[in-house]
């Protein structure tokens, strides 16, 4: 349990950077003409959306840890957890050292919606999350979060491999582990993209860029916790964090 | 032949195809994807009806990844020892989240499923229906039984992916179609026309001439006309695939489709509004695009008993592994055969790239009837050039004349008079030699054109002819021998051709004309061997005249003093020698020569490409795009070869592993979106490959009337 928490806190710490990319989504979302429980309504909807999207990445990370665990030998489930950990650890430092304001030509590819040229997939979906935009009907912003949850993101994909490696770790809850460990991190981006949507520029912006901070170092300090794990030998009893 | 060609991606329209209406216009689509994509790009954002399918996909993919969860941790046991009564409730809850799906995105595939049924044919539609109404009607029956072997998660997440798959190849075959936009755009474009001193949108198609039409800079001009206001530069390159602006000002000939740089226009219409040239080479393209290859007809056939064989080989899966376990290994065995053996990749293999390929040269200017033409032009193995107005200029000069007995006025006075109406470059070289010395040729009834050896004119006693030796000798006509040998001593020097003109009988005397070859004739021949083609040079000239020019330029082969007969002759009997032949001419004089060869390639005036002569046009000055077409008709030719292979090997493997009962239907559906996806890619390269030269833009987006 407290595993899942962390795993919360770190997204609620991560939704910081999303209010740089996805925030924008949110912004553009608006509010409600009909009020504000339709405004709120409207953002649970779409973050239900998006939670809905990870939740099924991490279930399909379950699910081939699932097939790795079943067809492989523990050598190489020693050599995938530490290969993910490592990847999802170089994902988190990064995306920390931009908190900070480092690596500035990393920008995000989709940060730009529709300014930029993203390959296939991204371009694709970023043209149809725009058109989705406009309309009103109740279910949009549903269908706009699904979509949402697979633009490519890095902290997405970091949890992933997390989710991943876990249930390497932990065969006999597989796939709940992973479901579980996106939902918890889905979750804990919830409330940053809530307030950003629904109450808008209500956070002053020296606050964000003071929130930024924190949350960059907090993802710093996991980073590099998964990282060290991609390097120390693996003990498959030792519980992860 | 009907243009029905799919609104999105300009592909052919099957029988049955999908109409919709976005903002009140009526469209047709040759697939749910295609309809999909369209609305969501052109349907007005405010609309809800545009992107109401996309919501549709968004929120059936929330829920059946939400039933995709509980299947998952279902399957995986995580729930500690199996409580009956929890597992039931949670495959209630399955059929209530799987019943939307099924409503929302099944039904498009329902309904096509249908159609094809009712006109006793099976598509892609059916594959997927049946599977997913399969699984799904399975599932059902478990639930009400009691049972445990529930398949929501399978009969939905294929629904989702191939909605999404086809989604995707939607966008892919929209950007190919977006080449082939400004070609096309005539037919629903929109002229600011000026009633009563007042502005006002009118569609061109309504358009009478005599019309007084607005164009705004930066504008695509709508109509054929004359300026009678302004100045502006206009870029001519959809008609001539030419970018140099061309200077307008008053008494100005503009044409439908050139774009207006930099000032505003004031055109009177010359033309009805479809009749432009642009409106017809818009036609021709159009039609070219509903034109199936002869890849893509092998594709449908090969489609059309691949469906009926799929289904059986389900059934067959579906008997042999029940006889072998269990009936629901059996049934996931059959779905898997079902979904993944989808043709919608196979579908796509010939047409999306040969829609490229021909987008992609009618960007340069280039004209081509139809997706087959490109094909065999990949497969040419020699190319026969005309000589005169296809690589020489064509803008004869008269470099002397020999007389006998008769002043060199009147000859040339009498010659003018048979040529003047002639459009064959000899013909117009000697009308404008005439006027250049002042003489009014002489008006002559009953003209006619004796293809390969002159003109004649006139009656009875009053016949006059300008030719060639053959001609004379036809008429019976004889040549002085003091006249026959000095043309014997000029042709032996070769370039330049002979015209003898006669009448009363006999002939009076001999014009010589030169034509210079093209200065990028040369290249032009050196590339196209270098390509490993064969070239020939054609000519009805005296035969020393062809050699000089065929050693000048570099050709494998030659003959002259060829009738259009013989021409054709020649290319029958080396076609049989060689392989495919084009014959590359300049439209006017070898109609039927063009028409007869394997391709026939014409250069200048697309008018002739609806004389039905020719398979090809390329733009008047553009013969040095031929290499680059044939260059290009290859990489067509391969990409859709490749995705034939891909797409057969690929669906060939899979249905082996899925009747082997080692695929999963989900896993096999998502495998079918790749395929899609890749073929999708691989064409998409073809429309990259540019002409080396200078690139025509696609311009401004063409105004569109709002009905």
């Amino acid at each position: 349990m407290t595993y899942y928490v962390m795993i919360f806190f770190a997204g609620l710490a991560g939704s910081f950077h999303c209010l740089g990319m996805c925030g924008g989504f949110a912004c553009a979302l608006g509010s409600d003409p009909r009020g504000r429980t339709a405004t709120v309504a409207r953002h649970l909807l779409y973050n239900m959306g998006r939670v809905t999207t990870y939740a099924f990445l991490g279930g399909l990370a379950g699910s081939a840890a699932g097939a790795l665990v079943a067809y492989g030998t523990p050598g190489m489930f020693t050599t995938a957890q530490q290969a993910l950990a490592l990847v999802a650890g170089l994902l988190m430092v990064t995306m920390a050292l931009q908190l900070f304001g480092f690596l500035r030509r990393w920008q995000h590819p989709w940060a730009g919606i529709g300014a930029h040229k993203v390959g296939f997939g991204g371009d694709t979906l970023v043209v149809s999350l725009r058109s989705l935009l406009a309309v009103p009907h109740h279910s949009a912003p549903l269908a706009f979060g699904v979509l949402n949850g697979f633009l490519p993101c890095p902290l997405v994909y970091a949890f992933v491999a997390q989710a991943a490696a876990l249930c390497i770790s932990d065969p006999s809850r597989g796939v709940l582990t992973g479901i579980l460990t996106m939902l918890a991190f889905g979750l804990g981006t919830f409330p940053a993209m809530l307030l950003m949507g629904g109450v808008g520029g209500l956070i002053k912006p020296v606050w964000r860029r003071r929130g930024v901070y924190v949350a960059g170092a907090f993802i710093l300090v996991l980073g590099l916790i998964t990282l060290s794990r991609g390097f120390l030998p693996f003990s498959g009893h030792l519980h992860p964090l | 032949m009907s243009s029905a060609v799919c609104s999105h991606c300009l592909l052919p329209v099957r029988a049955h195809a999908h109409e919709r209406e976005v903002n009140g216009e009526a469209y047709q689509f040759c697939c749910y994807g295609c309809a999909l994509a369209f609305q969501v790009h052109h349907g007005q954002h405010e609309e809800a009806d545009a992107a109401w399918l996309l919501i549709r996909l968004g929120a059936g993919a929330f829920l059946a990844m939400n039933i995709m969860l509980f299947s998952l941790v279902l399957y995986s046991g995580s729930l500690g020892p199996a409580d009956g009564q929890l597992a039931w409730r949670i495959h209630v809850l399955l059929w209530a989240l799987a019943t939307p799906i099924l409503v929302i995105l099944g039904g498009p595939f329902f309904k096509g499923a249908w159609q094809a049924a009712r006109n006793g044919q099976a598509t892609a539609d059916t594959l997927v229906s049946l599977g997913a109404i399969a699984a799904y009607g399975y599932s059902v029956l478990e639930v009400v039984t009691g049972g445990a072997a529930v398949y929501f998660d399978t009969a939905t997440m294929v629904l989702v992916l191939f909605t999404l798959g086809r989604y995707l190849e939607a966008i892919g075959r929209g950007r190919a179609a977006r080449s082939l936009a400004p070609m096309l755009a005539a037919e629903r474009a929109c002229a600011t026309v000026i009633v009563n001193g007042r502005d006002s949108e009118r569609p061109v198609r309504e358009i009478s001439p005599g019309t007084t039409v607005r164009v705004r800079p930066g504008e695509r001009v709508p109509v054929d006309g004359v300026v009678i206001e302004g100045r502006s530069q206009c870029d001519e390159a959809v008609l001539t695939g030419q970018s140099d602006p061309v200077i307008k000002f008053p008494d100005s000939v503009v044409y439908a489709g050139s774009i207006n740089s930099t000032g505003q226009l004031l055109i009177r219409t010359t033309v009805a509004g479809p009749a432009t040239r642009w409106g017809k080479m818009s036609r021709l393209v159009r039609e070219a695009l509903s034109h199936k290859g002869l890849l893509g007809e092998l594709v449908d056939q090969v489609a059309a008993v691949f469906v009926p064989a799929v289904v059986i080989l389900a059934a067959g899966t579906i008997l042999y592994w029940s006889s072998q376990g269990s009936f629901e290994q059996a049934l996931m065995a059959g779905l898997a055969v079902l979904v993944v053996a989808c043709p919608c990749a196979l579908g796509l293999a010939a047409s999306l790239a040969t829609a490229l390929g021909l987008g992609l040269a009618a960007e340069q200017g280039v004209l081509i009837r139809s997706g087959g033409v490109l094909e065999r032009l990949a497969r040419v193995k020699a190319v026969a050039f005309d000589k005169t107005g296809t690589l020489t200029s064509g803008q004869v000069r008269m470099t002397g004349a020999l007389t006998d007995g008769v002043p060199e006025t009147e000859l040339l006075r009498r010659a003018a008079g048979v040529e003047q109406g002639s459009e064959h470059p000899l013909a117009r070289g000697i009308v404008a030699a005439a006027h250049a010395g002042g003489l009014a040729p002489e008006t002559v009834p009953n003209v006619h054109a004796l293809p390969g050896q002159g003109v004649v004119g006139g009656d009875g006693d009053r016949l006059t002819a300008v030719g060639n030796a053959r001609l004379m000798a036809t008429l019976g006509w004889t040549i002085p021998p003091a006249l026959a040998a000095r043309a014997r001593e000029r042709s032996a020097e070769g370039h330049e051709t002979i015209a003898y003109v006669g009448w009363s009988g006999r002939v009076w005397g001999l014009l010589r004309l030169s034509d210079t070859p093209l200065p990028e004739a040369k290249a032009v021949v050196k590339r196209t061997r270098e390509l490993g083609l064969k070239t020939l040079l054609l000519s009805g000239d005296a035969p020393t005249v062809v050699k000089s020019v065929a050693v000048a330029l570099g050709f494998d082969a030659w003959q002259g003093g060829m009738s259009p007969e013989e021409k054709l002759a020649a290319l029958e009997a080396r076609s049989e020698e060689e392989g495919l032949i084009a014959m590359v001419g300049d439209g006017l004089n070898d109609g039927p020569v063009l028409a007869a060869a394997g391709v026939g390639v014409a250069v200048g005036g697309a008018a002739d490409l609806a004389r039905e002569s020719a398979d090809i046009t390329l733009p008047e000055g553009a013969l040095q795009r031929l290499p680059w077409l044939i260059q290009h008709a290859r990489k067509v030719h391969k990409a859709i070869r490749m995705n034939i292979v891909w797409a057969l090997g690929y669906n060939l493997v899979a249905l082996f592993l899925a009747a082997a009962g080692l695929l999963q239907p989900v896993i096999a559906a998502g495998l079918m979106a790749g395929s899609s996806l890749v073929v999708v890619i691989n064409s998409l390269h073809v429309g990259k490959e540019q002409y080396p030269g200078p690139v025509t833009k696609p311009g401004p987006a063409t105004a569109m009337c709002k009905d």
